[in-house]
């Protein structure tokens, strides 16, 4: 049984660029079958008994959901700003949970260890204070003035620096961050993550971005979130259990998780427990 | 209390600096050693994220976690949170420690504070382990002529002794070769052994 709150949010689908005629792309939304295809110029979302899903295409994907839509998809006004690139990066299958994939997206202290000479490098392992909150109006999470030292914070980087991040929750599985742009200090790279929650421990990630950015080509672009995805991955695939505890007592956080422990309190407090573990095992 | 230890491997094949994943029964374990040579086995969960620990990385007497670089010193106490560099762990953050010994070559664990009564195979040389897609009852088919004794099973294997310890990980058993006899000769046993009840198991 799966919470209405759970169920009333939108998720990603599909690239909508990829979207072929039936068959289309057959895969599952919270452990549902579902089809995503073109009919006659539309793009369809429909279950297995030929049920059409509320659907909506922005920042070039596909998003469904299966119950009554208790919003609009959120915004990210920065896709649409003159100058800047969108790069879909494709799509990384995850068996984890998709809340676990996003804490992931959220976290900066393990930069040095699993991005290691590229988002973080010994000894500069430090997260300093940063500011969290709810913000009640958007019903999103953010985390504001995040510091750290980057040995190489973009393709377009070329040496260390000191990178400002922001971090912000949209939506159950998609968040998005902002980070100093190396070639224009004055503004945001601004990268997101869709996840498209599978089964509770099954997901597939997109990685997305929007960025200024004209010299680096698109495959090198691509390569490189890819690579960090992956190395994300490992990690994400090995971690017990699989499902996100929100009980606390099951897993220890400290002052740097500050971002992870909002979050866990924002999915508890709306009920978004897909993918959750609620009883400490 | 000797059923309480289960083998995890020869000492020969965890050397100096190195992790590895391990089982005690149903659990899944990081063991490792030290610079100095110093074996501990642990619940295979860093307390912080529940990362597996046996994907962490060894320096001199300690083990870290891949995930934030959470260092743990042999007794299991979180002796280092890279993220706050200046702050001393709470001692509450600690890994959960078995016992780990090891004897004639073989590699032992069992729960905290068990008795040490372990099966003696002096005059054996530790060979190699062999991982065999089966489960503990199928083994009897690949080891005709072998008498059991708790986890060890022994023989004769071209008239030289050969005891076989068995480490049952549920949908696989691995078995650690000793053996007094010659040890390329025991390594291709084991080899037909794996063959033998596999093959038992797909008829």
């Amino acid at each position: 049984m799966i919470a209405q709150a759970v169920l009333n949010e939108w998720y990603p689908v599909a690239m909508a660029a990829q979207v072929g005629a039936w068959p289309g792309r057959q895969t599952q939304l919270l452990g549902s079958d579902i089809a995503v295809f073109l009919d006659a110029g539309e793009i369809v979302v429909q279950r297995a008994d030929g049920s059409a899903l509320a659907v909506c295409l922005r920042y070039g994907h596909v998003w469904a959901c299966l119950g009554t839509p208790a919003h609009d998809l959120f915004p990210i006004p920065e896709a649409d700003q003159p100058g800047r690139r969108l790069v879909d990066c494709g799509v990384v299958r995850v068996k984890c949970s998709p809340l676990r994939a996003v804490e992931n997206f959220l976290d900066i202290a393990h930069f040095p260890f699993v991005h290691t000479d590229v988002l973080g490098a010994e000894p500069h392992t430090e997260v300093g204070r940063y500011e969290v909150q709810i913000r009640e109006d958007s019903d999103e999470v953010w985390a504001t003035k995040v510091h750290f030292y980057q040995p190489q914070a973009a393709k377009s980087a070329s040496g260390g620096i000191v990178t400002e991040y922001m971090y912000r929750v949209a939506a159950p599985t998609a968040a998005v961050l902002y980070k100093t742009c190396p070639n224009k200090p004055d503004a945001w790279d601004v990268i997101g993550i869709f996840v498209q929650p599978l089964t509770e421990e099954l997901c597939e990630v997109w990685p997305w971005m929007a960025l200024f950015d004209d010299a680096t080509p698109q495959a090198d672009l691509i390569q490189f979130q890819q690579m960090i995805f992956l190395q994300d991955r490992s990690i994400l695939e090995n971690q017990i259990p699989r499902l996100l505890p929100l009980d606390p007592g099951k897993e220890i956080p400290t002052q740097a998780d500050m971002t992870s422990i909002a979050y866990r309190r924002w999915l508890k407090r709306k009920g978004l427990t897909y993918g959750a573990q609620m009883v400490a095992a | 209390m000797s059923g309480m230890w289960v083998a995890n491997g020869l000492s020969q094949d965890l050397p100096l600096g190195v992790v590895m994943a391990g089982s005690w029964q149903g659990a899944e374990l990081a063991i490792w050693r030290s610079a100095t040579g110093r074996l501990s086995a642990w619940n295979d969960r860093c307390p912080h994220r529940g990362m597996r620990l046996s994907h962490g990385f060894v320096r001199g007497e300690t083990l870290s976690c891949i995930y934030h670089g959470w260092t743990y010193g042999t007794d299991g106490a979180c002796s280092k949170i890279p993220a706050h560099p200046a702050m001393v762990p709470p001692a509450a953050i600690k890994a959960e420690v078995y016992a780990c010994v090891e004897a004639d070559g073989v590699i032992w664990v069992a729960p905290a504070g068990t008795e040490v009564v372990l099966p003696d195979l002096s005059g054996l040389v530790a060979v190699r382990s062999v991982t065999v897609q089966a489960d503990v009852a199928a083994l009897t088919r690949g080891l005709p002529g072998f008498v059991q004794h708790g986890a060890v099973w022994r023989g004769q294997v071209e008239g030289a002794a050969v005891a076989l310890v068995v480490q049952d990980r549920g949908a696989s058993v691995t078995l650690h070769g000793l053996g007094a006899g010659d040890r390329v000769r025991l390594s291709r046993w084991l080899d037909g052994v794996r063959r033998l009840v596999e093959e038992g198991v797909l008829a």
